[in-house]
């Protein structure tokens, strides 16, 4: 079905909201953008099918999300404190609208991390190609599914404390 | 072999506490490679990794890059992954099959245990390619799905090496009702900046739970709540030296109901349950099913962490990798297999709830022992140690013994001729 403008801009406005919010490790913002069926899935390989006996490197549905957030909201996980200085750059946003409304958007991401939690200096940055399914509920857009597919999923992976 | 060691362990390991060189000094790292992961025996792969004929898995052992086949006849060989003619690596995916190994620079062929099969123009060569096949490692051994090797003709049989400690494989392959475990569910390679020791020292560290994992302890009810999570006086879970550097956490103490370990109610999975006792008996299948698998490190570089497997793999000085796969189990519902892949995904790794804080924490101690460094402490809980019904050296859970454990051993590879 045929992307109107009015919705590109506001699936485009819904990526760089959800990257500002990881970006300033806004946990409880960024869960507010997630609906009751959220897949947050991070592959450990670019053809690993879903629901296969195969390890994630993360892998959460609603509840486990719901853990991970209310543990990063304690304020005593040691892996983001500090909170790593981040910068998310969105692009190549292609979006197709489903029969049912709902929307599939393939971006390419590069989060430019800068690591305060050990020593100084360390930046390490985090290229992936990263699919959203997104829709409408009460007027706003909602995401239930994101998958980051990380250029280096299969490592040497350094911690991953933030919301990726 | 016999090479001079240039760094003074006898003075820098003592019992009660350790030097901080040991982490930070290249000369150690050197040693090591030499003393443990060429001279010892070194976890390489399990069985189910490479089932068929054919299948091979690369792994890097110390500084050597080498591959596990399984041969058509079905015996496992350990190959240094580097061509005999000119030094190409021969397996370049992490794991495939192959019913020859081709060298992708000029051709030559191998067969799956290694032996020269086929050279490119041969007209060309005078010499006699008897003695051009892959190094194989000399010796490897499994112990009930878990292949070591060694690069030492001389080693002493892996019996020895794990001693007792066999026991704690023994365990971890019995929570499957048919002895079987299936590690095929690929590694997660975490990346730590710190030295490699600290990670079977703090995956088998009883002391820190409280301290590095609140936020865990806070946002999740666990099994952890009774096995590691109680007060000094409360806690029933113990500390383990099962010898040759081999040690433990030991939580079965902590539960008093089957499955308690899996974090679930007993009646979760009957299929699961029903099978174990018909497996083991009613007692025998019970008493597994309450007392959970392993939480024991391995001497040198295999962690049995509950339903995962982890090994360690020194990158250089301050850095290293924490891998890990869940363990699956065999003659179980997929079902049962789901939730330890779930739990491994939630605990392990980069991401994990826990791994991502220790890690973070280690690299901080990494940091902070670099210049001139002091000693560590190793004494904790010396004045309350016993020896359990099995013979087992234990102590409370927070104590020091298993890193005592640790570097006693470590000491004595060190020095060994």
């Amino acid at each position: 079905m045929k992307v109107t403008i009015e919705e590109r801009m506001d699936v485009e406005g819904f990526l760089f909201k959800e990257a500002r919010y990881a970006d300033e490790s806004r946990y409880s913002d960024w869960e507010s953008l997630v609906d009751d069926d959220m897949h947050y899935w991070i592959p450990l390989a670019g053809n690993q099918a879903e629901g296969e006996l195969q390890v994630s490197i993360l892998n959460d549905n609603r509840p486990r999300l719901a853990t991970r957030i209310r543990q990063l909201n304690t304020g005593v996980r040691h892996a983001q404190l500090p909170v790593s200085r981040m910068c998310r750059t969105v692009s190549n946003i292609e979006i197709e609208k489903m029969e049912d409304g709902s929307f599939h958007v393939l971006t390419n991401t590069v989060l430019f991390e800068e690591r305060t939690q050990t020593a100084a200096g360390l930046s390490v940055s985090w290229p992936a190609r990263v699919e959203y399914k997104l829709r409408y509920k009460d007027g706003e857009l909602k995401m239930f599914l994101k998958k980051v597919m990380l250029l280096n999923s299969e490592g040497p992976l350094r911690g991953i404390g933030f919301l990726l | 072999m016999g090479q001079v060691l240039r760094f003074d362990y006898d003075g820098l390991i003592q019992e009660t506490r350790v030097h901080s060189s040991v982490y930070t000094d290249q000369r150690v790292l050197d040693d090591e490679m030499d003393q443990i992961f060429r001279k010892g025996w070194v976890f390489v792969c399990h069985a189910s990794e490479i089932p068929g004929s054919g299948d091979y898995v690369r792994r890097q052992l110390g500084r050597d890059p080498v591959f596990a086949i399984r041969a058509t006849d079905g015996t496992v060989s350990v190959i240094e992954n580097r061509c005999a003619h000119r030094g190409n690596i021969i397996c370049v995916e992490e794991k495939g099959t192959r019913k020859a190994l081709v060298c992708q620079y000029h051709g030559w062929a191998y067969d799956t245990k290694g032996t020269l099969i086929d050279v490119p123009h041969p007209e060309g060569f005078k010499a006699d390619f008897t003695c051009s096949s892959l190094k194989r490692m000399p010796k490897v051994e499994e112990y009930r799905g878990f292949i070591f090797g060694s690069f030492n003709d001389d080693v002493p049989p892996l019996s020895e090496h794990l001693g007792r400690a066999s026991e704690l494989i023994d365990r971890a392959v019995e929570m499957s009702p048919t002895q079987e475990l299936d590690l095929s569910g690929g590694w997660v390679k975490h990346l730590v900046g710190c030295n490699w020791k600290m990670m079977p020292e703090n995956d088998t560290d009883g002391y820190h739970v409280s301290f590095v994992h609140p936020s865990f302890a806070e946002a999740i009810r666990s099994n952890y709540d009774s096995a590691v999570l109680e007060s000094e006086e409360d806690t029933k879970s113990e500390s383990k030296a099962w010898g040759g550097g081999h040690t433990e956490l030991y939580f079965a103490p902590a539960y008093d109901r089957e499955l308690e370990w899996f974090g679930c109610k007993e009646d979760r999975y009957p299929a699961y349950t029903k099978a174990m006792k018909a497996a083991y008996g009613d007692k025998l299948g019970g008493e597994k099913l309450v007392e959970g698998p392993p939480h024991a490190v391995i001497f040198p570089n295999l962690f049995l962490g509950e339903m995962n497997i982890v090994m360690f793999q020194p990158v250089s000085v301050t850095e290293c990798l924490h891998l890990h796969t869940p363990m699956m189990l065999g003659g179980v519902d997929t079902e049962v297999n789901s939730r330890i892949v779930r739990q491994s995904e939630g605990a392990m790794g980069p991401t994990g709830f826990l791994l991502a804080d220790d890690s973070v924490i280690a690299e901080r101690t990494q940091n902070a022992l670099e210049g001139n460094g002091g000693w560590l402490d190793l004494a904790r809980g010396m004045h309350r140690e016993f020896v359990d019904d099995n013979g087992i050296t234990t102590s409370h859970l927070t104590d020091e013994t298993p890193n005592r454990e640790f570097w006693r051993h470590y000491k004595s590879v060190m020095l060994a001729e």
